[in-house]
């Protein structure tokens, strides 16, 4: 494990097994993942509905529940020179490593508070015992956390009904990240707010983990979420890690078809050409199409991507690609140097 | 804690109406504590006396004071809905919450007895134990009784909220934070039912106070306890109204009314106080 990095996985396959009545049906929802995330650094998860982005970042989050299962391969944390592997922990180091050192800000995080309690008592809930502080000195943290949020501390008062959307996203970053824990997963953390509010939300977010020095795995379908946030960008399509690197080298020069198709989407001022759909739709999870996944829907298929799995090698500094033609995708547009901000 | 109490009844009419008509209940029921006679005593006063500046609500055919008579009557009766309705949340929230949130084999045992318990027919049972127990039927085991029969419905219900709490974003968060599942029970679900739980605790207590008078004026309690159901036998006992004695059966029932009224009016205006989404539609703070 290299030391700068704060999560390793290594051949990562997590299937959803399911028994109906004797028939017994897999879903192969992440597929042989290989990846790496270092410190202080936000690492972006790219990919359309049904890719396994969500999939894989439970797995990552210990946050599994069956018919969710690791069928091989390891995922293995580094925080403060203990390596730590959470798929083989108990509930109860599972308990003391979540929220402290690894948090999670969930889908639809809008709904993550519940309606019923104070945000006090949901800070109290969640990062009382974490954080180990009593009374007064749990307080002040919590309140001086909240103000770093640019929150008001009488938002602990309030019931998450009387917070407007871009206040609760906030004091739901504030919730993952009052245990100041080394790893953050946020899912989808800004997909409800609108853009103007999604982006203080994001600059807060990279704040605060720039000041915490901590690590960020953060996954949307928004490509322009990923242009501002992330250092390096992870592409997957249908449980498959395609291609992955720095987020300019990405975007100027991306060496995956799927992911030059992905860049050249991004609406860009003053452009008024129409964009290249791709025909088809991802493929089925349960069924997936044989060698590269991507070739029925892939311009630049040939005979060996309908029998052979490309594997995931270096083709550039930090760059790596998954396609038998890595060498001729030429990115789809020409001003794509400019990726257009959020 | 006295803040909330002035505001809502400065801001709620229906909470200030209910808590007057309960306080006059209560109020009268513990006027019982100072009587200067004997409840289970007959012929202390004398016989049929309409209501007078002597004797405020009349005295009845069997010789008692029914002023007295009724305070102790309505303190029996209060303690004994009560105890049903509490004694049958409790078992209701045990029930409902573990077989909604745990689900799985325990949500099918759980159900699987809640629903016997649904079917089963409750009052021939209660008169059953009647002629079992006898004089050893006094108000508080009839009140367990009660409350071992009252909670299948009202579990069902919370049970029907707490499945949907289960898949709720802020139930997974909290099991990730590594919250117990029982605090996640007690702590995150049950403060979204306490609504349904005042609601069907009112409900419960004027079921089994209504069962209670029925049992009592068919003559299938323990009849020297003063409750409102064994006063309304001895009422009907004596003929009350061909004789004329008016006030024997129109006192008790008034009250009986009063005291519904008050608890059902009380039980709407929590509610609304106790989900935070609906109080301020009213308060407005």
């Amino acid at each position: 494990m290299n030391k700068d990095d704060a999560l390793e996985v290594t051949s990562l396959k997590a299937y959803y097994l399911m028994n109906f009545f004797g028939i017994t049906r897999e879903v192969r929802a992440v597929d042989d993942i290989t990846m790496s995330v270092r410190r202080n650094e936000i690492y972006g998860i790219a990919g359309e509905s049904s890719s396994g982005k969500t999939t894989f970042i439970k797995v990552l989050a210990a946050a599994m529940r069956p018919p969710l299962q690791i069928v091989s391969g390891k995922v293995e944390y580094r925080f403060g020179g203990r390596t730590i592997s959470p798929q083989s922990m108990r509930d109860d180091d599972l308990a003391e490593l979540h929220w402290k050192h690894l948090s999670y800000i969930m889908q639809g995080s809008m709904s993550v508070l519940n309606p019923v309690r104070r945000i006090q008592q949901s800070f109290v809930d969640f990062a009382k015992r974490p954080l180990g502080l009593g009374g007064k000195a749990f307080q002040d943290r919590i309140e001086e956390h909240l103000v770093d949020l640019q929150l008001s501390p009488k938002v602990l008062r309030a019931y998450p009904h009387e917070l407007s959307g871009g206040m609760r996203q906030r004091v739901t970053i504030g919730l993952a990240t009052v245990c100041q824990p080394e790893f953050i997963i946020a899912d989808e953390p800004t997909t409800a707010l609108d853009v103007v509010v999604q982006k203080d939300v994001l600059s807060l977010l990279r704040t605060v983990q720039r000041r915490m020095g901590s690590s960020i795995v953060l996954v949307t379908h928004d490509m322009s979420v990923h242009a501002n946030m992330a250092d390096r960008i992870g592409i997957m399509y249908a449980g498959r890690l395609v291609e992955e690197g720095p987020t300019r080298t990405l975007f100027t020069v991306p060496k995956h078809p799927y992911t030059a198709h992905l860049v050249a989407s991004l609406p860009r001022i003053g452009d008024t050409a129409r964009r290249p759909a791709l025909e088809g739709r991802p493929p089925s999870l349960a069924d997936p199409p044989s060698g590269c996944r991507f070739h029925p829907r892939c311009p630049l298929a040939i005979d060996k991507c309908k029998t052979d799995v490309p594997p995931l090698v270096t083709v550039g500094e930090g760059h790596r690609s998954a396609c038998w033609r890595a060498a001729d995708v030429k990115p789809l547009m020409a001003s794509a140097a400019n990726p257009v901000t959020a | 804690m006295f803040s909330v109490l002035r505001d809502l009844i400065r801001y709620n009419i229906e909470f200030a109406i209910g808590l007057a008509m309960t306080c006059f209940i209560i109020a009268f029921a513990a006027l019982s504590f100072f009587s200067p006679v004997d409840p289970t005593l007959v012929y202390t006063a004398i016989p049929d006396r309409p209501p007078s500046w002597q004797h405020w609500f009349g005295t009845n055919s069997r010789g008692q004071e029914l002023f007295w008579l009724l305070t102790f009557a309505f303190r029996n009766t209060l303690t004994f809905g009560i105890t049903v309705a509490v004694l049958s949340r409790i078992i209701s929230i045990v029930v409902g919450l573990a077989a909604g949130y745990i689900g799985g084999w325990v949500d099918r045992v759980l159900m699987f007895f809640n629903d016997i318990f649904v079917a089963i027919p409750i009052f021939p049972i209660l008169i059953l134990f009647y002629f079992v127990l006898r004089s050893d039927l006094n108000s508080f085991t009839l009140a367990l009784i009660m409350a071992c029969f009252g909670w299948p419905f009202d579990a069902r219900l919370i049970r029907s909220v707490a499945l949907g709490l289960r898949h709720r974003e802020f139930t997974r968060q909290a099991l990730f934070a590594g919250m117990s599942p029982l605090k996640v029970m007690f702590q995150e679900h049950l403060p979204y039912v306490m609504p349904i739980i005042f609601a069907t605790a009112m409900a419960n207590m004027i079921w089994s106070i209504g069962l209670e008078v029925t049992l009592a004026v068919l003559g299938f309690t323990n009849l020297s306890i003063p409750t409102v159901g064994t006063t309304l036998y001895w009422a009907n006992n004596h003929s009350a109204m061909i004789v004329g004695v008016w006030w024997w059966i129109l006192i008790p029932v008034a009250l009986i009314i009063v005291m519904f009224v008050g608890l059902f009016l009380l039980a709407v205006s929590l509610n609304e106080y106790i989900d935070p989404r609906s109080r301020l539609r009213r308060m407005g703070a």
